[in-house]
C-alpha cells in the first residue's frame, strides 16, 4: 500500500496569486541578485572564475519543487517529527510547472505511488516509487537542491561536481562538446564561461528522473541549461532553464542560492545509501535469512 | 577460472560473482569454492556449463583471431613493465606537482600470487615475460565457454582488448618476497569464512550489491577489463574515479587529520601527500561491514602512485591489518594510459537486475546442496 502524505497542492494557488501581484523577476523569486554589490570572483591558475569549494542549497525543493506546506513524513505515528518536511517557497519562476495534460495525470499518479517500491529485474521497476527513496541518482537539476553538500573541482578542461548524496558525480567538459554516448541519470554536461558565469548544457538523461518527492517528473527529452554565477565569496546564484517537449508545454526556469561551507574541517562525507534501502527493496523478494524455507 | 559477467547494451556493468582471489589464475586452483552452498566454481558445474555452451574455446578464438593476433603483435612491441628500469622524471602540473592527470587502466595478466613452479623467481626474463603474455592473451581471447559472456560482437571487456602490456613480475604480490599473501590470523580466517557469499542478500559481495565497484580500495586488478580510472588533480586535491560503480575517492592534500574514529565509510577516509615524485595515499576508517578478503574495518591501507613513464602510472599498495594477516603485504601494478573519452556513469544499484538473478541462482544451488547432503 502506498503511504499517503498530506496534499500540498492547495498551497500552489495561494502563492500563484501572490506572484501575479508582484513584478515577475527574471528568475525565481528568492534570488537577491540586486542586493549583492558587484563582485569579481577570484581566478584559478588558468584564469577562469574559481567556483571550487563545498556548496549546498537550503531550499525545501527536494520535498516539492513548487511552494508547499509542512508535511508529516511516512509513519508519522512512529517517527513523529523525524520524517517531517518543512514548508517552503518554490524555486520555480511563476511557481507552477507547465505540464501537458497527460503529464499532469502522470504527476498525480507518481505522487500517489511514490512509496510503492516494486523491485524487478526489468525496467518496470521504474514505473512507481520515488528515486531518492530507493537510493537512485537524483539527476540534474535535482542533485543541486537536495539537502546534501556537493563539491566543485576545477581544471581548465573539466569541472568535476561530486555530490555527497550517493557519491554521484558529473564531469563538465569545458574543452569541447561531447555528445551524450547514452542515457544516464546525471546526464552529459558540456560547459563554457560567459563572463563570470559557468553555463552548462545538460542532456542525455534517462526516462526516470523526478524533480522532487512529490511526483514532478521529466522524460528522456529533458534538456537543462544551468547558469552558475558567483555573487560573493560565499554565495553562488544558480539558475536553470528546463525544457522537455514530451512533458511540458514550454520551457520553465528555476533559481536558488548556493551557500559555501566555510568551516575549517568542511569535507564531503560518504553517503552510502544502498545498505539503508536494501531491506526495503529486497526483503519482499525473500532474500534474507528469515525468508529461507527448509522444505 | 572464475566466472565472467556480461555487459548489457546499456551502460550498467552488472556485478558478477567472483572473489578477489579469482584474479590469481594459478593460486586459487585448488581452493574450495567460497561457500559450500555455492558450487558455481566446482569442477562439475564448470564442466556442465562448457557442455551446454553453443561455443567452444576454439570457435571463439577463430572469431577473434585476426584482432587478437594484431593486439599481441602490437603489445609485445611496446615497452614491457620492468621494475629494474630507471624511472623517468614525471611531467609537472603548472603548480609544480608531478602530473598524474589522465585516464589509466588497472589491468594485469600476472597472477596476484606467485605460482609454486616459479618459487624463488620474482622476475621473468624479458623473453619469458613475452612468452607468458602471449599465452595469457591467447587464452583470454579464446574465452572459456563455461563462462557467461557478453555479446561477443560488442567492444569487449576482455583484457586483451585493452592497452595491457607484458610485465616481468611473476606475481603482483611483491612483499612478502615469496609473492604470496601472508597467512590469515585465526581471527582473519573466521572473518573470511563469515564473509563467504551465500544465499542471503547481506552475504553477497559489495560489488554484487553495487555498494562498491570491483576496484577496491585497494585496487587489485579484476579478471575483466573493468579497471578504467581517471585522475583529476588540483593543488589541494587528487580525485580518483573508477568506471566500476562510478566510485569517486577524494584525496585530501591539505595535511588535515583523518576523520574521527567514529566516522566510518566503505571507501575509507583518504589523506595524501607527495614524497618526491610519488603520491602517497593513506586510507583508514573503513566501515565494519566492508568485507575485503577477510579484512574489515581494521584495514590500514597505504597506496602509492608514481608516473614512471609518460604512458605508465605505477600503483603500489600495502595492506596492514594485524587482526587479519600475519604480516603486511604489498602489490605492484603498472597502469597503462588509456585514451579518452574514458568514463561513463555506471548506475549499478539503480539497475541491479543481476543481484536478483544471483540470489535466485544461489537459492537453487543451496537447495541442491541440501538435497545432496540429506541423501
Amino acid at each position: 500500500m502506498p503511504m499517503r502524505f498530506s496534499s500540498a497542492i492547495s498551497a500552489l494557488t495561494t502563492v500563484g496569486v501572490m506572484f501575479a501581484l508582484t513584478a515577475m523577476p527574471s528568475a525565481a523569486q528568492t534570488l537577491p541578485a540586486a542586493s549583492f554589490p558587484s563582485y569579481t570572483p577570484p581566478q584559478t591558475a588558468s584564469g577562469d572564475p574559481d567556483l571550487s569549494g563545498i556548496w549546498q542549497s537550503f531550499t525545501t525543493a527536494n520535498w516539492e519543487i513548487v511552494s508547499h506546506s509542512v508535511q508529516p513524513g511516512p509513519y508519522a505515528e512512529l517517527l513523529g517529527v523525524w520524517g517531517a518536511g518543512r514548508a517552503g517557497f518554490g524555486i520555480v519562476e511563476g511557481d507552477e510547472l507547465p505540464y501537458q495534460e497527460w503529464a499532469l495525470t502522470k504527476r498525480q499518479e507518481n505522487y500517489d505511488n511514490r512509496t510503492v517500491v516494486n523491485v524487478t529485474n526489468d525496467p518496470s521497476r521504474f514505473d512507481t516509487g520515488e528515486p531518492e527513496l530507493q537510493c537512485f541518482r537524483a539527476g540534474v537539476p535535482r542533485a543541486n537542491y537536495m539537502p546534501y553538500p556537493f563539491q566543485i573541482f576545477q581544471t581548465p578542461e573539466q569541472i568535476l561536481i561530486v555530490y555527497e548524496y550517493k557519491g554521484a558525480s558529473r564531469t563538465v567538459y569545458m574543452d569541447y562538446d561531447r555528445p551524450a554516448l547514452d542515457a544516464s541519470w546525471m546526464g552529459t554536461s558540456n560547459g563554457h564561461w560567459e563572463d563570470d558565469t559557468l553555463v552548462i548544457d545538460v542532456s542525455g538523461f534517462n526516462d526516470h528522473l523526478w524533480f522532487d518527492r512529490a511526483g514532478n517528473f521529466a522524460s528522456d527529452a529533458l534538456h537543462v541549461v544551468e547558469r552558475w554565477t558567483p555573487v560573493s565569496p560565499y554565495h553562488l546564484r544558480y539558475e536553470a532553464t528546463i525544457e522537455d517537449p514530451n512533458v511540458f508545454t514550454r520551457p520553465w526556469n528555476i533559481g536558488f542560492m548556493l551557500y559555501r561551507h566555510v568551516e575549517e574541517n568542511a569535507k564531503l562525507n560518504e553517503f552510502q545509501c544502498i545498505p539503508i534501502v536494501e531491506p526495503m527493496m529486497y526483503r519482499p523478494l525473500g532474500f534474507y535469512d528469515e525468508d529461507v524455507t527448509t522444505d | 577460472m572464475g566466472t565472467r559477467g556480461f555487459a548489457s547494451r546499456h551502460t550498467v556493468i552488472l556485478p558478477i560473482a567472483v572473489s578477489l582471489l579469482a584474479t590469481a589464475p594459478a593460486a586459487a586452483q585448488d581452493q574450495p569454492p567460497p561457500s559450500a552452498l555455492i558450487n558455481q566454481e566446482a569442477a562439475e558445474t564448470v564442466a556442465a556449463a562448457r557442455a551446454a555452451s553453443p561455443h567452444t574455446a576454439e570457435s571463439t578464438y577463430a572469431y577473434f583471431q585476426e584482432e587478437a593476433e594484431a593486439f599481441i603483435a602490437d603489445a609485445t612491441h611496446q615497452d614491457m613493465w620492468d621494475p629494474t628500469d630507471p624511472r623517468q622524471a614525471p611531467p609537472r602540473t603548472p603548480w609544480g606537482d608531478p602530473d598524474l592527470e589522465g585516464y589509466w587502466l588497472n589491468v594485469a595478466y600476472v597472477p596476484l600470487e606467485r605460482p609454486d613452479e616459479l618459487a624463488g623467481k620474482p622476475l621473468h626474463t624479458p623473453e619469458e615475460a613475452v612468452t607468458a603474455f602471449v599465452r595469457w592473451a591467447t587464452q583470454d581471447a579464446a574465452v572459456d565457454p563455461a563462462t557467461v559472456h557478453y555479446d561477443w560482437t560488442e567492444f569487449g571487456m576482455d583484457n586483451w582488448q585493452s592497452p595491457i602490456r607484458p610485465n616481468r613480475r611473476t606475481s603482483l604480490v611483491v612483499d612478502p618476497p615469496d609473492g604470496k599473501i601472508p597467512a590469515l590470523t585465526p581471527e582473519g580466517e573466521i572473518r573470511l569464512q563469515a564473509q563467504a557469499r551465500r544465499h542471503t542478500l547481506e552475504s553477497r559481495g559489495l560489488y554484487e550489491r553495487c555498494i562498491q565497484g570491483n576496484q577496491g580500495p585497494p585496487r587489485v586488478p579484476f579478471v575483466q577489463n573493468t579497471g578504467q580510472s581517471q585522475i583529476v588533480q588540483t593543488p589541494d586535491y587528487v580525485i580518483l574515479m573508477t568506471q566500476a560503480n562510478s566510485d569517486v575517492r577524494i584525496l585530501h592534500l591539505d595535511g588535515s587529520p583523518h576523520a574521527p574514529d567514529s566516522v566510518r565509510s566503505y571507501l575509507g577516509d583518504s589523506r595524501a601527500h607527495w614524497e618526491g615524485d610519488t603520491l602517497v595515499i593513506e586510507t583508514t576508517n573503513f566501515h565494519e561491514s566492508r568485507k575485503w578478503d577477510g579484512s574489515a574495518d581494521n584495514l590500514h591501507l597505504v597506496e602509492r602512485l608514481t608516473r614512471v613513464a609518460d604512458d605508465t602510472l605505477l600503483y603500489e599498495a600495502t595492506m596492514t591489518d594485524p587482526s587479519t594477516w600475519e604480516s603486511p603485504w604489498s602489490i605492484e601494478v603498472p597502469w597503462p594510459m588509456m585514451e579518452p573519452p574514458g568514463l561513463f556513469e555506471s548506475a549499478c544499484h539503480e539497475q541491479n537486475y543481476g543481484i536478483i538473478n544471483v540470489l535466485r541462482g544461489a537459492r537453487v544451488r543451496a537447495a541442491e546442496y541440501e538435497a545432496e547432503s540429506a541423501r
